[in-house]
């Protein structure tokens, strides 16, 4: 809900690669039935009145901008253009700004923050990401923009999802979750979606700031690698060169069948097998099998290591490393030739997610000292400013019976006591987006903000 | 001595309203023509208005630009009025006739700025990044190379030698018999107006990052003023170019310029308004300033070596969009964001 106060014209900031169906979703949000008078700003030359509606084209410019010591980048031509649109008589209900396909949304977001015409009549309600289910896996790996447009997001819409299998539209949503778990999610074909989960979001409201919910703690797992092979009855040797450690822990568990379903069902028990104590094994011994069976394979001094395996249920199997296969050149081989597995997963312990884009969500209980919180919230947004993205966060600070609440994007924040906290139990719940986050530090950081 | 003051205070003026009128827009331009005889007034969704400056009747109710007009200047002779706008031209509009004489493309779909010559036979149009050149006719003689940025401002010297533009990136300055700039004045940040001082020896511009500049225009040597509350988009200089008033917040703040210059100085601080300043305006021959603001008062200053005072205030019923002085200075228009155009005298 709208603060009933606030007569400012909301502003939805339309993100999304080339393809991912911004275009088709404009057409709809103009099209539908709302009985609001739309103004949108898009990327091309000039301007078209379509009904009560009016599309206005736009040449991305950007310019840095110093703020106090503050230091930020803005869109000139949304300054001019927004400031231009709210001088006219012909009132508009609401705003949508589409940025190219290669746009960092950090720009548009911090315009809003840092010009007070801007501030005083018109508030970004959110960023919508709109992701091309099939073609986004060419770009999320290596592209800075589509990771950004990501992180970025209060609403991510997954588009064209009758063009992808389910599994791998299950994969794109937790990939996206690990990075993003402040998103609301949703699913369509066409760019077909329901007005009001895009429009009148809230994604900036500090009243809804504490809608957050930091249950997402990125899995971490104990194990690097697992590989799916499709073994006969019969038996089978694991051969290990030397490597970075003396030795390493495994496990083989059966896979029911290749779906997504059972491999994650699989993946379940391998993180309790690998809880489970570790069985010593040397060279030559037999790697044991199944459930709970956490080995922990040692390696000869010197040249190869073979541990032998036996098969007598044929069917999917899923070995899982502590280390990936290569650092200890090791491989399966069968009565023939070598083995290489069906499919492989890389699962990167946390300390390894350096270029990745995640969210860190910590959950505190305790009061914070005010002090330490400035102190240690202006340090890091000195020092990692560039690279956080959003931040929002609900604070218990001693000394306050209001809630603390405050949301950011990069170095530009604000925040405000909101209502008492009464009888709610007092905790803290923060989120970071970012890049290169480092979420023991960002904990430990946290936590020594607490009062004494 | 103290009969002058006496004297002075004796003579405030006191405002009498000669006509007013509405024009059912946002207005976005105002300008007297530089006989004093008609006044412009351009609305944000293209008409633009020609009233006889004297009793209010409208003189012609011209089309302007379709969507959205931008900005309005004067030719020397008040016999054409140049207007820019979001149809991508610039117009002249011929004002006996109330028809238009010529149509010119400003090359880009925003031409948001104009500016005729004070002295020469001259307009300059600005579109996004496009500068170009007309003679005073609407014929192109010039088209310069792309600016850096979105130029958000051009103006003429006093004596219209030279013009010059700010961008998000400075300054420039042009001869207009030249192809090439004369000098540029850089600054890593987004310039948003600029004002020659009346003698030419300072470029005052207003920043978006709270800054304002005097820029000295002979040698390119840059005296930066901080603390501003907010961007600053309105400058305002004295007619003996000692004084600059400078708005960005809901204080007049006034730079000396006499002596070594306003460096280390000062400024006198005008406090009255209550919400920020959008417009201020010195007299042509006068020390009078008046000021305009968000909260909707309109505000005369008398600004000397003693201390400032105001004269004389009204609150309008929305925001100040604009205000001019009449060549004459006998008289300023004042227009509020809901149309109302105010014209009044100061009375003796």
């Amino acid at each position: 809900m709208m603060n009933a106060a606030d007569t400012r014209v909301p502003v939805t900031v339309l993100t999304g690669f080339l393809g991912s169906g911004k275009t088709t979703l404009l057409n709809r949000i103009l099209t539908e039935n709302h009985g609001k008078k739309i103004a949108v700003i898009e990327n091309e030359f000039g301007e078209v009145g379509i009904d009560n509606d009016l599309v206005i084209g736009a040449e991305e410019e950007i310019f840095e901008m110093n703020n106090g010591c503050i230091c930020c980048t803005v869109r000139g031509d949304l300054i001019r253009i927004l400031g231009h649109l709210m001088k006219r008589r012909d009132k508009f209900d609401y705003i949508m700004i589409e940025t190219t396909g290669m746009a960092d949304p950090g720009p548009v977001a911090q315009t809003f923050y840092v010009d007070d015409d801007m501030q005083g009549k018109l508030h970004l309600d959110a960023i919508v990401t709109l992701v091309d289910a099939k073609h986004i896996w060419e770009h999320i790996d290596d592209s800075d923009e589509a990771k950004e447009q990501v992180a970025f997001a209060d609403v991510i819409l997954l588009n064209k999802i009758d063009l992808v299998a389910p599994e791998d539209l299950e994969r794109l949503e937790a990939r996206i979750k690990s990075m993003n778990s402040m998103a609301k999610i949703y699913r369509s074909r066409d760019a077909v979606v329901e007005m009001d989960k895009i429009l009148n979001v809230g994604g900036f409201n500090l009243d809804r700031a504490l809608e957050i919910d930091p249950k997402f703690m990125e899995p971490e797992y104990p194990f690097e690698w697992s590989g799916i092979f499709n073994l006969n009855s019969g038996d089978y040797q694991w051969l290990m060169g030397e490597g970075p450690d003396p030795a390493m822990g495994a496990a083989l568990l059966p896979l029911a069948n290749m779906g997504m379903a059972a491999q994650e069902a699989t993946l379940m028990d391998a993180v309790l097998t690998f809880s489970e104590d570790e069985q010593a094994l040397e060279a030559g011994d037999m790697l044991r099998l199944g459930k709970g069976q956490h080995n922990q394979l040692a390696l000869n001094e010197n040249g190869e290591t073979v541990f032998h395996i036996t098969i007598q249920e044929p069917g999917y199997y899923m070995l899982f490393t502590e280390h990936h296969p290569e650092e200890f050149e090791a491989y399966l081989r069968g009565a023939e030739s070598v083995l290489e597995p069906l499919e492989t997963r890389e699962y990167k312990p946390d300390h390894e997610h350096d270029e990745e884009v995640t969210s860190v969500g910590i959950t505190l209980s305790g009061d914070l000292q005010l002090e330490k919180l400035n102190g240690w919230l202006s340090q890091l947004l000195r020092e990692q400013g560039q690279d956080i993205f959003r931040m929002k966060g609900v604070l218990s600070v001693r000394g306050w019976d209001e809630r603390f609440v405050f949301q950011g994007v990069h170095m530009l924040f604000d925040g405000r006591p909101d209502r008492p906290w009464g009888n709610e139990l007092r905790h803290n719940k923060l989120i970071f987006i970012g890049r290169n986050l480092d979420r023991a530090a960002l904990e430990n950081g946290f936590r020594a903000c607490l009062a004494a | 001595m103290m009969q002058r003051k006496r004297k002075s205070k004796q003579a405030q003026p006191a405002l009498k309203a000669k006509w007013r009128a509405n024009i059912d827009d946002h207005p976005i331009g105002l300008a007297w023509s530089p006989d004093a005889k008609n006044l412009a007034v351009a609305g944000v969704s293209g008409p633009i208005t020609l009233f006889n400056g004297a009793d209010g009747s409208v003189l012609h109710k011209l089309p302007g630009h379709a969507l959205d007009t931008m900005a309005i200047s004067w030719r020397k002779d008040s016999r054409l009025l140049a207007s820019v706008g979001q149809d991508g031209k610039a117009r002249l509009w011929d004002v006996e006739t109330g028809t238009q004489s010529a149509e010119m493309v400003g090359g880009a779909s925003w031409v948001e700025r104009v500016a005729f010559s004070p002295v020469g036979d001259w307009l300059v149009s600005a579109a996004g990044r496009k500068l170009r050149l007309w003679n005073s006719g609407g014929e192109l003689i010039r088209e310069y190379p792309d600016a850096n940025s979105t130029i958000t401002d051009i103006k003429w010297r006093y004596d219209g030698r030279y013009f010059a533009i700010s961008a998000y990136n400075g300054v420039v300055l042009y001869d207009p018999v030249e192809a090439e700039p004369l000098r540029r004045f850089e600054w890593q940040g987004s310039t948003l107006t600029l004002e020659w001082s009346p003698d030419g020896k300072y470029i005052a511009t207003g920043d978006q990052d709270s800054t304002v500049h005097f820029w000295i225009a002979a040698t390119g040597q840059d005296l930066r003023m901080w603390g501003y509350e907010t961007k600053v988009q309105e400058l305002a200089w004295s007619f003996n170019s000692r004084y600059l008033a400078t708005g960005g917040g809901t204080q007049v703040v006034i730079w000396d310029c006499s002596g070594v210059g306003p460096e280390n100085t000062r400024p006198i601080m005008l406090e009255g308004h209550q919400q920020l300043i959008k417009h201020l305006e010195f007299q042509r021959r006068g020390m009078l300033l008046a000021s305009g603001g968000n909260d909707g008062l309109f505000a005369i200053w008398k600004v000397g070596k003693k201390k400032p005072a105001k004269l004389v205030d009204a609150v309008f019923k929305a925001p100040i969009a604009n205000l001019a002085w009449s060549p004459d200075d006998r008289c300023i228009a004042v227009t509020d964001e809901s149309g109302t155009l105010s014209i009044a005298a100061a009375r003796r």
